[in-house]
């Protein structure tokens, strides 16, 4: 394989509150073509009226795709969670003020790892700008799938206030408890009397 | 400039397809939910764009959804399958339908994203976010008045001053959420989702 300066590419991606820039190679040996990107050499993410600007390895670039396409994925239904473990290098999760916490580790030792809250409209910015990332036919790395699939039951149950999912069991319950009192209350029916002619009943032996 | 890790060596891993491949297409109708939900954020494309329901027959006809909604009619009444509706029409729809429903509201979240992102953003002064929140909340309560079930505990939750801001709020991110590339995929699958 042959590379050379000028077959630098660079992608960019642009929203109105962020950025994100790819810079790689094409690979020419896997029959890539000079404007692709094959071999991913860096990236960086920067944020309109923040000083930071985010910078890392490809493993750092996998791990915020997944985690925030996967936290907007429950968020869209509604039930904000967590994605991502304490050891992930990154990880998102609803924040006290209605923001969305990115939390960033970083893979020197000592660097404290960094925390970005973006509010819903810069969550949806970089959701947009990962999506066109992921699905830009020039960029010819595998990066993590996007994983859209359908909330079980008890992923969603976050949803419905638990006062609201209650009532339905309790109202039943209590429906079921009245009924049941009120079927105690009533005095049994009178025993039939005995037929004319026929015969006492058998008194009981022993 | 905040460095998460050195950009070190060339990373080279296998390549991969251009694009990514279409998620398999939906096999189960929407729930009553899932219609209830995709009916409520149409509703909020047409309260954000007065010209909303004219542009929605007008993509339907740029996707190619003119055999499944050949007119204006026939739109309203897939969207009558919402059962908070004041005409709710019984049954399901087809898989093939709601797919394009989906696919015109994505482009309608699309076009409208400057405004989406307007609503959202808190860097925006508060009066004039305030504003827009009240101005929207104002058409969308004048649109679920006028085609809603005002007995349904859902409309009326809706229509509350204080208990239905959640609400709008969440039908606008998802609304945010659902344009773009990726929005159609996420929108799908978040609308199949089990009943909670």
């Amino acid at each position: 394989m042959f590379q050379t300066a000028s077959m630098k590419q660079t992608l960019q991606f642009d929203q109105q509150s962020c950025r994100l820039t790819l810079e790689g190679l094409p690979d020419l040996s896997a029959g890539h073509s000079s404007d692709a990107i094959g071999i991913l050499t860096g990236w960086s993410l920067a944020w309109v009226g923040r000083p930071e600007e985010l910078e890392g390895r490809r493993e750092h670039l996998e791990a915020i795709l997944r985690v925030v396409l996967s936290y907007a994925r429950y968020l869209i239904s509604g039930v904000p969670r967590r994605v991502g473990a304490a050891e992930d290098p990154a990880s998102i999760s609803p924040g006290e003020d209605g923001r969305h916490v990115l939390l960033l580790r970083s893979s020197q030792a000592g660097v404290e790892p960094l925390a970005l809250g973006l509010d819903d409209a810069e969550l949806a910015d970089l959701v947009r700008v990962l999506d066109r990332l992921r699905l830009d036919p020039r960029l010819q790395v595998s990066l993590p799938e996007d994983p859209c699939r359908p909330l079980r039951a008890r992923e969603v149950q976050g949803r419905t206030p638990l006062q609201r999912r209650l009532s339905g069991v309790v109202g039943g319950a209590a429906a079921l408890g009245l009924t049941a009192a009120a079927a105690w209350l009533l005095p049994p029916p009178p025993a039939p009397a005995p037929a004319p002619g026929s015969p006492p009943p058998a008194a009981p032996r022993g | 400039m905040v460095t998460i890790a050195p950009a070190d060596s060339p990373t080279q891993r296998a390549a991969a397809p251009a694009v990514a491949p279409a998620a398999a297409a939906v096999e189960r109708p929407l729930s009553r939910r899932g219609l209830e939900r995709l009916d409520l954020l149409l509703l909020c494309v047409e309260a954000l764009d007065f010209n909303g329901g004219e542009a929605m027959v007008w993509i339907s006809a740029q996707l190619g959804f003119t055999e499944l909604f050949p007119n204006r009619v026939e739109l309203w009444k897939r969207r009558c399958h919402n059962p908070l509706r004041r005409s709710f029409r019984r049954g399901s729809l087809a898989p093939a339908e709601t797919d394009a429903l989906i696919r015109i509201l994505g482009v309608m979240a699309e076009r409208l994203y400057p405004m989406l992102h307007q609503l959202l953003a808190s860097s925006e002064p508060e009066a004039l976010l305030q504003e827009r929140w009240d101005l929207f909340a104002a058409r969308l309560g004048e649109l679920v008045r006028e085609r809603m079930n005002p007995r349904r505990s859902g409309v009326q939750r809706l229509l509350d001053p204080v208990a239905g801001a959640p609400l709008r709020r969440q039908l606008i991110l998802s609304l945010a959420l659902a344009a773009g590339a990726g929005g159609f995929e996420r929108l799908r699958a978040s609308l199949l989702d089990a009943d909670g």
